[in-house]
């Protein structure tokens, strides 16, 4: 599989807009062409050094805090960032794979459909969630982030599944209308504000919301299926799969409350 | 009629006359395969005819864990009918009275088809409000809350028009217990294939048909022709030495698929039959006017 390198020369001084590096965007382009793209006021030959050929899979050497959309739309290929990203990482994003190693901003896979995007790192707020003007935030796909999530992931998303190995921030799933949260170390305080489906699986949870409801324990088959879904999505990224009896409290009561979060501990 | 005889059985030169049909497939689970196999038992129960059953249904298989959506033993259904529109209420009835009442049960699309019906689309408001969606990849499942759990159904399945029903065997033989077991014998092997079932109990039967009746309001009536208590007073089809006649019938996936089914059924006729007191096989048809599909004893032989 070829692939086209984007070496970063310095870090930029601004925030830089990415979503124009991605293999459908670039297609048919030469590299001088490519080296001619605009990214905002700059072009591309302003930041990066660019090398090999364009097939399906993009690397991107060196990170900053500031490249936001990073694989935004990214439509099948895949993206291999070797450093931080900035916002909207994988925003809109359809199908393909996008490897972030070292940290992704806030506003995370905000809006994507589909494909796999994997954080080394940790993650910024709002993964997963709508920005303002979007109805849903998150509306299909899989994240894995390796260490923790910002707060509010999940705000409003509604399918998909983020999984992250560390901890999610406060108000994970903040009116969230479907989709997973998973996290292999708990939940920040009061997850699930105006949950109204979707869930959220953890080993504990700081603080509960009090309009989360007991339901005890209980044994559902979805979560089979979820462990195995995702061990088939992600091979060996999946993480371990779900016990089979979990501690359900269904809320949040002060919206519809057909949401639940699954207490794994 | 005369064609060849293999092993002292007399294979007639004629054939199966089947029908295209519309049919789907189901993953059915539990916490046991006994459990699986019971509600997919009964879901497929009064499936023999789609004259009077409304759809043929039978069990293809068991399914190992492993093949299953939920990892937990399971058994694929396949259900057939005259059309996709017929199929929908015997899907929404059969679901909802025999697999969303098993316990433990969860019901899963079973048939990968560009074409879809809506698996969920009756059983999953038993929820009353309560049930809600996972979408997993390009599935989504719906979550029933029941007594014993939740009661998981996959909102779609798929539906073939390629399907073939009618598919056909008939064993004549001078002993009517040899008889019954040798057709077990090709009814067991045609039982181990993929995609086919055969509807009927213990997928033989023993009342073949004609088209009409002189009663009115009659559909079909006795195969007079096949029937050995009339074979003087009747243009029988019988042999002198014929006692009895047993049929086995093949609805399959395919076209292929029932093909297939009626070669190893004859073969294990061929293999076992003689020593039973199988003297002919024969085939049901309706001169070949009716039915899309003609299988020919003849392409058949092993």
């Amino acid at each position: 599989m070829s692939t086209l390198n984007f070496k970063l020369r310095q870090a930029p001084v601004a925030t830089v807009d990415l979503s124009a590096l991605i293999p459908a965007k670039l297609a048919g382009l030469s590299t001088g062409d490519i080296e001619e793209l605009p990214l905002g006021a700059l072009k591309v030959a302003d930041l990066f050094d660019v090398s090999g050929t364009l097939g399906d899979a993009i690397v991107i050497s060196g990170g900053s805090p500031l490249l936001d959309y990073v694989g935004a739309g990214l439509d099948g290929g895949s993206i291999t960032v070797e450093g931080p990203v900035g916002a909207y990482a994988g925003r809109g994003m359809r199908s393909g794979r996008l490897d972030i190693r070292g940290d992704a901003g806030a506003y995370l896979a905000s809006n994507a459909r589909g494909g796999i995007i994997h954080v080394t790192g940790s993650a910024g707020s709002f993964a997963g969630g709508a920005r303002p003007g979007d109805k849903f935030g998150m509306l299909g796909g899989t994240v894995v982030v390796e260490g923790d999530v910002g707060e509010r992931a999940g705000e409003r998303m509604r399918r998909g599944t983020i999984i992250a190995r560390g901890k999610f921030g406060a108000a994970a799933g903040s009116r969230m209308v479907g989709g997973t949260l998973w996290t292999e170390t708990g939940f920040g305080p009061r997850p699930g504000p105006l949950l109204r489906r979707g869930t959220l699986i953890g080993p504990k949870v700081d603080d509960m919301l009090p309009t989360f409801a007991d339901c005890g324990r209980v044994d559902p088959v979805v979560l089979r299926i979820l462990s195995r879904s995702v061990a088939q999505t992600l091979g060996a990224l999946a993480p371990k799969a779900l016990p089979i009896i979990v501690h359900k409290f269904a809320g949040d009561q002060a919206t519809i409350g057909k949401g639940e979060i699954l207490l794994t501990g | 009629m005369s064609g060849k005889t293999i092993n002292g059985i007399a294979i007639d030169d004629t054939f199966a006359e089947a029908f295209g049909m519309s049919a789907l497939g189901l993953v059915i689970t539990a916490d046991s395969l006994k459990w699986a196999m019971i509600s997919a038992q009964v879901m497929t129960g009064f499936g023999t005819s789609v004259i009077g059953c409304g759809a043929e249904c039978g069990i293809d298989r068991a399914l190992s864990p492993d093949e299953t959506p939920d990892g937990r033993p399971g058994v694929r259904v396949l259900m057939f009918g005259f059309s996709p529109d017929s199929l929908v209420p015997q899907l929404r009835n059969r679901v909802g009275q025999c697999v969303l009442t098993s316990p433990g049960s969860a019901c899963y699309n079973g048939l990968d088809s560009p074409t879809t019906l809506g698996l969920a689309a009756g059983p999953r408001f038993f929820g009353d409000g309560w049930q809600t969606a996972k979408k997993l990849g390009d599935r989504r499942f719906w979550r029933v809350p029941t007594m014993d759990g939740e009661f998981v159904i996959e909102d779609k399945c798929g539906l073939t028009t390629d399907a073939v029903g009618g598919g056909n065997l008939l064993i004549l033989g001078r002993d009517r217990a040899g008889l019954l077991e040798a057709t077990e014998a090709a009814v067991e092997a045609i039982n181990k294939l993929d995609d086919v079932i055969t509807p009927f109990p213990g997928g033989i039967v023993r009342s073949g048909s004609k088209v009409g009746s002189k009663y009115k309001g009659a559909v079909a009536s006795t195969n007079d022709a096949f029937c050995p208590t009339l074979k003087g007073a009747v243009a029988t089809e019988c042999s002198p030495d014929t006692i009895a006649v047993l049929e086995i019938v093949i609805d399959g996936l395919t076209s292929k698929s029932v093909a297939e089914a009626m070669r190893v059924g004859l073969k294990a006729l061929i293999d076992v039959g003689a020593a039973k007191g199988v003297t002919r096989v024969s085939a049901g048809n309706y001169g070949g006017k009716l039915g899309q599909h003609h299988y020919h004893l003849k392409d058949l032989l092993p």
